[in-house]
């Protein structure tokens, strides 16, 4: 069947679709809650069938018939192949058994190093300006998945020529320097935004434009970067997802928790009722 | 000689009793110590809430939490005062929003300043582990290369003896009390996790104190049927607790689905200080107890959280 592109997208969907461009079919998959997981399921359900997700809680290889809410959801569990321990699927990583990571973050720098720790602000590390979450999993993904991808949307307060702190690194001062500091994941495949995709130079390992998506310019995308931007030989326009694509990721998030504002306006009685339709579809 | 560290040997009394049932208050109240250090099992799901309520309606101070990722347990006793150092990597409530508490007590040192060391998720699990097999450390390819090294001075980089690659090395550590939630126990604390079981087991193990709650207790018959799902032995457990829902508004596998609505509820109420102290006063301090608090969320909600998750993943054992 021909595939057919759509115009009626949101910018989310498109970040989810071209996530789940980067997995091949095969992949374990090491996927944080939220969009990376309905890119990882789109995947499944689309050109990667036999690619296995995995959560940090030790869950792999689930197919679930509802959204999952967390890494260690009970969606996790459903139709898994393999239930066990955070340290067990963290040593089947260091020992090079994940193919791909999923990871995020608040900054970005030229080099693909991300800090999702705190953003100093005016303070510093003891006292910032915001404290976010930490690493939970993602430096341990950094450094030890085959290849990484981060999503983050494109804008000049995260995107910088120094983050504040270096939770994942990603290849740390370029060139050689990930392999040197005794890191052996592959670091970063590609940088995912909402305005265009960057990958990085083969040997100087500098953040690179390879694509813009549709109705956004190489000066849109300059514009947010505070470095001079390193092009590839061709900058191509994005391919938007197709309708199927499109379809799937709705599908897959019929009530907007990931990709609109679903969970704000959720009460239990919808929730539930949520569940039980997810379930119905799912079945058939 | 120093004194070989991690040896269980000092802390056997209460494990080798054959009937080790306890009320979560009387085991909080009997392990839980002011200054002590303590370690929750669960990851992005299957959290230990009932636990952190019990040891807030207690008013523990001063203790160390060992963490990889709490939420609830972390969040919370942040906010009640309850901590004064964490060694975490990582504290929030996932999709339900960021930690408030956490926020607070790190950016404003609201209400009191709490020493703070990052970690990962696989390298506290390491260190976790390292207490468990009775060893001083534990080495790996984590952390190498970030700035957890620059501002964590118990990772240690050296070359591998063997080969001279470089590796980090993170520290054991021994929690006073584990807090463990599982599936089932029998009587003497051999515990059961039917669903995943992120770091419980070496938790359990690494501590010097180990409190077992569950959401069934059965006869250690049953507990043969299935021997390969018995993760904690009884030798290593203190404390067992029949505490069912320990984890709501959480999920836990095979049991009830997450109650995600009450969760934004929650995460709504503590985005200011007052909010938080006030959900407190009604959720912990105005329950007497898990089962008061149940009451409180009401039976037929936890029905239908129960009957949900048995269309999806019922319990096949």
């Amino acid at each position: 069947m021909e595939a057919k592109h759509t115009l009626e997208y949101t910018p989310t969907e498109l970040m989810i679709v071209i996530s789940a461009r980067e997995i091949e079919d095969g992949d374990l998959v090491f996927a944080g809650v939220g969009n990376p997981t309905l890119g990882a399921l789109l995947a499944r359900m689309t050109h990667a069938p036999s690619s296995l997700i995995a959560t940090e809680s030790g869950c792999i290889g689930p197919s679930p018939k509802r959204i999952m809410l967390g890494i260690g959801d009970n969606a996790g569990l459903e139709n898994c192949i393999a239930l066990g321990s955070l340290w067990r699927l963290f040593s089947d990583q260091q020992r090079g058994f994940v193919d791909i990571g999923m990871v995020g973050g608040a900054q970005i720098d030229r080099f693909g190093n991300l800090n999702s720790t705190a953003i100093f602000g005016e303070g510093d590390y003891f006292t910032p300006a915001a404290r976010l979450p930490g690493s939970g999993g993602a430096n341990d993904i950094a450094n030890c998945a085959k290849r990484t991808v981060i999503s983050i949307p494109l804008e000049r307060r995260r995107f910088l020529e120094k983050v504040d702190y270096i939770t994942s690194p990603g290849f740390l001062t370029g060139d050689d320097a990930r392999r040197q500091a005794g890191l052996p994941g592959g670091g970063p495949a590609a940088v995912i935004t909402d305005k265009c995709i960057f990958r990085f130079h083969p040997e100087t390992k500098e953040m690179m434009l390879v694509s813009v998506h549709p109705g956004t310019t190489v000066e849109d995308v300059q514009k947010e970067v505070p470095w001079k931007l390193l092009l590839a030989d061709e900058v191509t326009v994005t391919p938007p997802p197709t309708a199927e694509e499109v379809a799937m990721i709705r599908a897959l998030d019929e009530d907007g928790i990931y990709t609109g504002t679903g969970l704000k306006t959720l009460t239990f009685d919808r929730y539930i009722e949520m569940l039980e339709r997810s379930l119905a579809q799912f079945s058939e | 000689m120093p004194e070989i560290r991690g040896n269980a040997a000092q802390c056997m009394d209460g494990k080798k009793k054959t009937d080790k049932r306890m009320t979560l208050h009387d085991a909080v109240a009997a392990y839980v110590h002011d200054g002590g250090s303590i370690v929750f099992s669960g990851m992005g799901g299957a959290q230990c809430v009932a636990h952190a309520y019990e040891i807030i309606r207690q008013k523990k101070k001063d203790l160390t939490l060992i963490g990889d990722s709490p939420c609830d347990a972390g969040d919370m006793l942040m906010g009640a005062g309850v901590l004064k150092r964490a060694e975490l990597a990582w504290c929030g409530y996932a999709v339900a929003g960021l930690g408030p508490n956490y926020r607070r007590i790190v950016e404003k040192k609201i209400p009191h300043e709490m020493e703070l060391i990052d970690y990962s998720n696989y390298t506290i699990g390491l260190r976790l582990m390292a207490g468990a097999m009775g060893l001083p450390f534990l080495p790996t390819r984590s952390l190498l290369g970030s700035d957890l090294m620059t501002y964590n001075k118990d990772i240690k980089e050296m070359a591998d003896p063997y080969t001279g690659e470089t590796v980090a090395l993170v520290p054991a550590v021994h929690p006073d009390v584990a807090l463990i939630h599982c599936s089932r126990a029998d009587i003497t604390g051999n515990a059961q996790i039917f669903g995943f079981t992120a770091n419980a087991e070496n938790a359990a193990r690494a501590a010097k104190h180990c409190i077992i709650t569950c959401e069934e207790i059965v006869d250690t018959d049953v507990i043969r049927q299935h021997p390969h799902a018995t993760c904690i032995p009884g030798y290593a457990v203190d404390a067992v607790v029949h505490l069912p829902f320990a984890c709501h508004p959480w999920n836990f596998p095979y049991d009830y689905a997450y109650d995600i609505p009450f969760h934004g509820e929650q995460t709504r109420a503590f985005k200011t200080r007052e909010g938080f102290l006030a959900w407190l006063d009604e959720w912990c301090f105005g329950t007497k107890d898990h089962e008061a608090y149940l009451d409180k969320v009401g039976r037929k909600r936890l029905q239908k959280l129960k009957d949900i998750e048995q269309k999806f993943c019922p319990k096949h054992w």
